[in-house]
């Protein structure tokens, strides 16, 4: 079997491949992320010659902070290829931060338990928002913007109101070290756990999509539902588990961020959720499902990152940066307009 | 009626859909004050005549005159203008909007201020609904109303527009006896105020009730025209359907099996009903393995209903009666059940229910037969390309790679995909819904090949469909389906297309006297 052969029976989505121009949109975001990156390495500032954006450190500091969205992105990457929307990632990473400190800080629980009750916090929640909208019959988007408010507010609540602040230690009150491994580096210093995390998590994913029967059933049900369940797919039950695995991602990515800001608080990952779907859209997937790929996904939150570092590095002001990013969505979204259709 | 003063003469109207002539030198003329009705089988090209009349079809050969004065039309909307209206089968009304809103859609009534006159509209909307025979509070959103009066509003919609002409295509499909009866009382007072109506219908008795003159098209030529009030019902039938079955049918008789599926008084009662739709009401019927058996009945008598309800499709609701699959009673609630009983079902819309459009070939044809390549819920890619390889070997599928997008295939190929899929998961019932609707009559004929030859393997299949020659070519026996009801069964080796019409029609005698005929 061919190589070609392999990628297009793995995404059900963009086989029609023939010719540049749709080898060219098959891979937008990948060559975006080239573009982007050629861009950055130009625009770069330098120091005694050195490209200062290709430095070893910056290059791992721009995939430590696009990890969390990045985690995240997989997880909404899933939900948007069965044509659905979930706006409650944000809120259950800020619940899954809060979680696990107030678990490892004030209740003392150790790091194994903790980091499998907050995780199966986050699976339930997004499995309980799936059986809303697959057997209820509520709109994905009502289902989740319901469900960002409780999430926000089961985190407020666990919380007290406030940051929970973790501390490392054997002490009452203190977490344990092996949590703040989490955010520290390996491989000699260079790679950031978070990215670890990530880089596994967008495998796994990748590989899940590729040669799973699940999948297969995944795409089917956002091509088209009606033709899903005639053809015997259990659409509900696809449903829930697409939920339920991208509430798992956001309280995995919670973890992250309270281990690398060592706090817990409930306002964590506030907007979060657009800057998944940002990259989701980046990346090439289409709204409307059943067309799409966690590659692009990836590819997508890193030209994000990418953008991000070069006009932080050039000091560029915040708000411009808002603009740039906006302006960078809306012709990623164009360009997808423009792909060749058969 | 002087021809000289028709409202609207066609002549040598022909129209051509790729390989298809559906209209082939049509003469048609319509006297104001007529009421002009238009017979014939689906695909005899009624619909198509008329989409030219109403502006729909702007690209066909001949001419139109409107009073004597030739007219082209650009759209619809120019059609209108020329006095032209027509009243679709399909309803096409904004379910949110109410019954007022909804007739004077696109030329509301303004007050001084230019602002929406909601009271004048609600005034004349409620004199048009009395003078079509409806009583109905025009501020009800149409979305509440039943189909029959959603009909209602339509019509009522189009006499507001003083059309001088007026198509209606099967105006009383849903409509009551009372309701019809009003309707027809609509059309009389309509017809002596001058305007000419064409009015499309299967109904026999309403045509020979309400029609001054018959036209009966067949493949696209008028084959009769006569006085619906002469004619009786049987030589009507044998006009529409007079041609000889096509050889195309070459399904051999194989020897049937065993009884296969047995359907003991199955009903239906959804919890809430959908508009439209004729749940069973109590069917009984057989299908042996190996045997091809017909489902036949006009629009909404049931077909596609039964099929669904026998998938595990059908509307939540309690279910009476007994589903038999070889002897053992099943529930099939979804179709994932249905399937794994060996029950497999090609639905009569493949586009909207049938197939993911933008996905490859392949990976349509294997989404209900997946666990069975590979293990532990992983695809092994070999054996499911093994299969969809095989399939479309099997099928003769006209395609370039596996991989490419099902949508690029013509309509009979998209089909065979659907039939591949289901023939995967090896099942031993076969529902078809309108298999061949809108195949090429090339791909037609490797359907029936294939039905032929799945019977042949002792596969038994249920066929619903609105083709009389199909049925009477392909199937065994045929079962004729109204309101939700079975009502007749005939061998097709002793009836023909007539005695499925007239049963399907509800004209008992005429059955009798055609089958007599015979």
């Amino acid at each position: 079997m061919t190589v070609q052969d392999e990628t297009a029976a793995a995404t059900p989505v963009e086989q029609s491949s023939g010719g540049v121009v749709a080898t060219l949109f098959r891979f937008q975001s990948v060559f975006g992320l080239l573009a982007v990156f050629i861009a950055a390495i130009i625009f770069s500032p330098r120091k005694d010659g050195e490209i200062l954006f290709i430095s070893a450190d910056n290059l791992a500091n721009v995939v430590r902070a696009v990890s969390e969205i990045g985690i995240i992105a997989v997880g909404m990457t899933f939900v948007i290829l069965i044509g659905g929307i979930d706006l409650s990632v944000g809120a259950v990473l800020g619940l899954a931060a809060v979680g696990s400190a107030v678990l490892m800080v004030e209740n003392d629980w150790g790091f194994l338990p903790s980091v499998v009750l907050v995780l199966a916090i986050g699976l339930v929640f997004g499995a309980l928002q799936g059986v809303a909208t697959a057997m209820i019959g509520i709109q994905s988007f009502i289902v989740t913007l319901a469900g960002l408010q409780i999430a926000r507010g089961l985190a407020r609540i666990w919380s007290g109101g406030q940051g929970v602040a973790i501390a490392y230690g054997d002490g009452p009150h203190e977490a344990p070290d092996s949590f703040a491994i989490l955010g520290e580096r390996t491989f000699g210093g260079l790679v950031p756990i978070p990215v670890l995390i990530f880089a596994v998590v967008a495998i796994a994913a990748v590989v899940f999509l590729r040669v799973s029967a699940f999948s297969r059933h995944l795409y089917a049900v956002g091509g088209n539902e009606k033709a899903a369940r005639l053809s015997g797919v259990p659409v509900v039950r696809v449903k829930i588990a697409v939920f339920a695995i991208c509430g798992l991602l956001a309280s995995l990515a919670g973890i992250v961020h309270a281990v690398q800001l060592n706090q817990g608080s409930p306002n964590d990952g506030i907007g979060y959720e657009l800057d998944a779907i940002a990259a989701v859209v980046i990346g090439g997937t289409s709204l409307a499902g059943g067309r799409g790929s966690v590659a692009g996904t990836v590819a997508g939150a890193l030209l994000l990152g990418v953008l991000n570092n070069i006009l932080a590095l050039n000091n560029i002001d915040s708000n411009i940066q808002l603009l740039i990013k906006g302006l960078v969505i809306v012709a990623a979204a164009a360009l997808q307009r423009l792909r060749p259709t058969s | 009626m002087a021809d000289g003063a028709a409202l609207v003469r066609m002549v040598r109207i022909g129209k051509r859909y790729g390989g298809v002539q559906a209209c082939r030198e049509v003469d048609f003329t319509l006297g104001a004050g007529e009421v002009h009705a238009l017979l014939g089988e689906n695909g005899a090209g009624k619909s198509t005549l008329m989409k030219i009349l109403s502006g729909d079809v702007t690209d066909y050969d001949g001419t139109i005159e409107i009073n004597g004065q030739q007219v082209s039309f650009g759209g619809p909307t120019d059609a209108q203008s020329a006095g032209i209206a027509m009243i679709h089968q399909e309803l096409d009304l904004v379910p949110g909007l109410s019954v007022a809103d909804n007739i004077f859609l696109g030329r509301e009534l303004r007050t001084a201020l230019k602002t929406v006159d909601r009271r004048r509209m609600e005034r004349e909307a409620r004199t048009l609904l009395e003078r079509s025979g409806v009583k109905l509070d025009p501020r009800r959103p149409v979305g509440e109303l039943r189909v029959g009066e959603q009909q209602l509003v339509t019509i009522a919609k189009a006499i507001s527009l003083d059309a001088r002409v007026l198509i209606m295509d099967e105006p009383t499909s849903a409509l009551t006896t009372a309701e019809v009866e009003r309707l027809f009382e609509v059309i009389r007072e309509l017809r002596r105020s001058g305007v000419g109506i064409v009015y499309i219908s299967h109904r026999m008795e309403e045509i020979a009730q309400v029609a001054d003159r018959a036209t009966v098209l067949r493949n696209g030529q008028i084959v009769s025209s006569f006085d619906p009030r002469k004619l009786s019902t049987a030589e009507v039938v044998e006009a529409m359907v007079g041609r000889p079955v096509q050889t195309m049918f070459t399904t051999p008789d194989t020897d049937t099996g065993d009884e296969l599926l047995r359907v003991d008084n199955l009903a239906l009662r959804a919890r809430r009903p959908r508009p439209g739709r004729r749940d069973p009401n109590g069917i009984s019927l057989t299908v042996r393995s190996g045997e091809i058996v017909g489902l036949a009945g006009l629009l909404g008598a049931g077909r596609t209903e039964l099929l669904e309800t026998l998938y595990g499709v059908a509307p939540a609701g309690t279910r009476s009666g007994r589903i038999l699959l070889q002897g053992q009673e099943i529930h099939p609630r979804r179709p994932r059940q249905a399937l794994a009983h060996g029950i497999g079902f090609v639905p009569e819309d493949r586009r909207a229910s049938g197939l993911v459009l933008f996905h490859s070939i392949l990976a349509n044809t294997v989404v209900s037969s997946l666990p069975s390549y590979g293990r532990l819920g992983v695809i092994a890619r070999r054996m499911e390309r093994a299969a969809s390889v095989r399939m479309a070997d099997r099928l003769r599928l006209k395609f370039g790679r596996l991989q490419d997008e099902v949508g690029t295939l013509s309509g009979g190929n998209q089909q065979k995909v659907v039939f591949g899929r289901m023939l995967l998961t090896e099942p031993k019932l076969l529902l078809l819904d309108e298999p061949t609707r809108g195949v090429d009559v090339g791909a037609k004929s490797e359907i029936y090949r294939l039905l032929g030859e799945l019977a042949g393997q002792g596969i038994g299949v249920l066929l619903a469909s609105s083709e009389l020659p199909e049925l009477v070519g392909v199937c065994d026996r045929v079962v004729v389906l109204r309101d939700g009801r079975d009502v007749a069964s005939f061998s097709t080796a002793d009836s023909g297309e007539g005695d499925l019409l007239a049963a399907a029609m509800g004209q008992g005698e005429v059955f009798e006297e055609v089958g007599g005929a015979q």
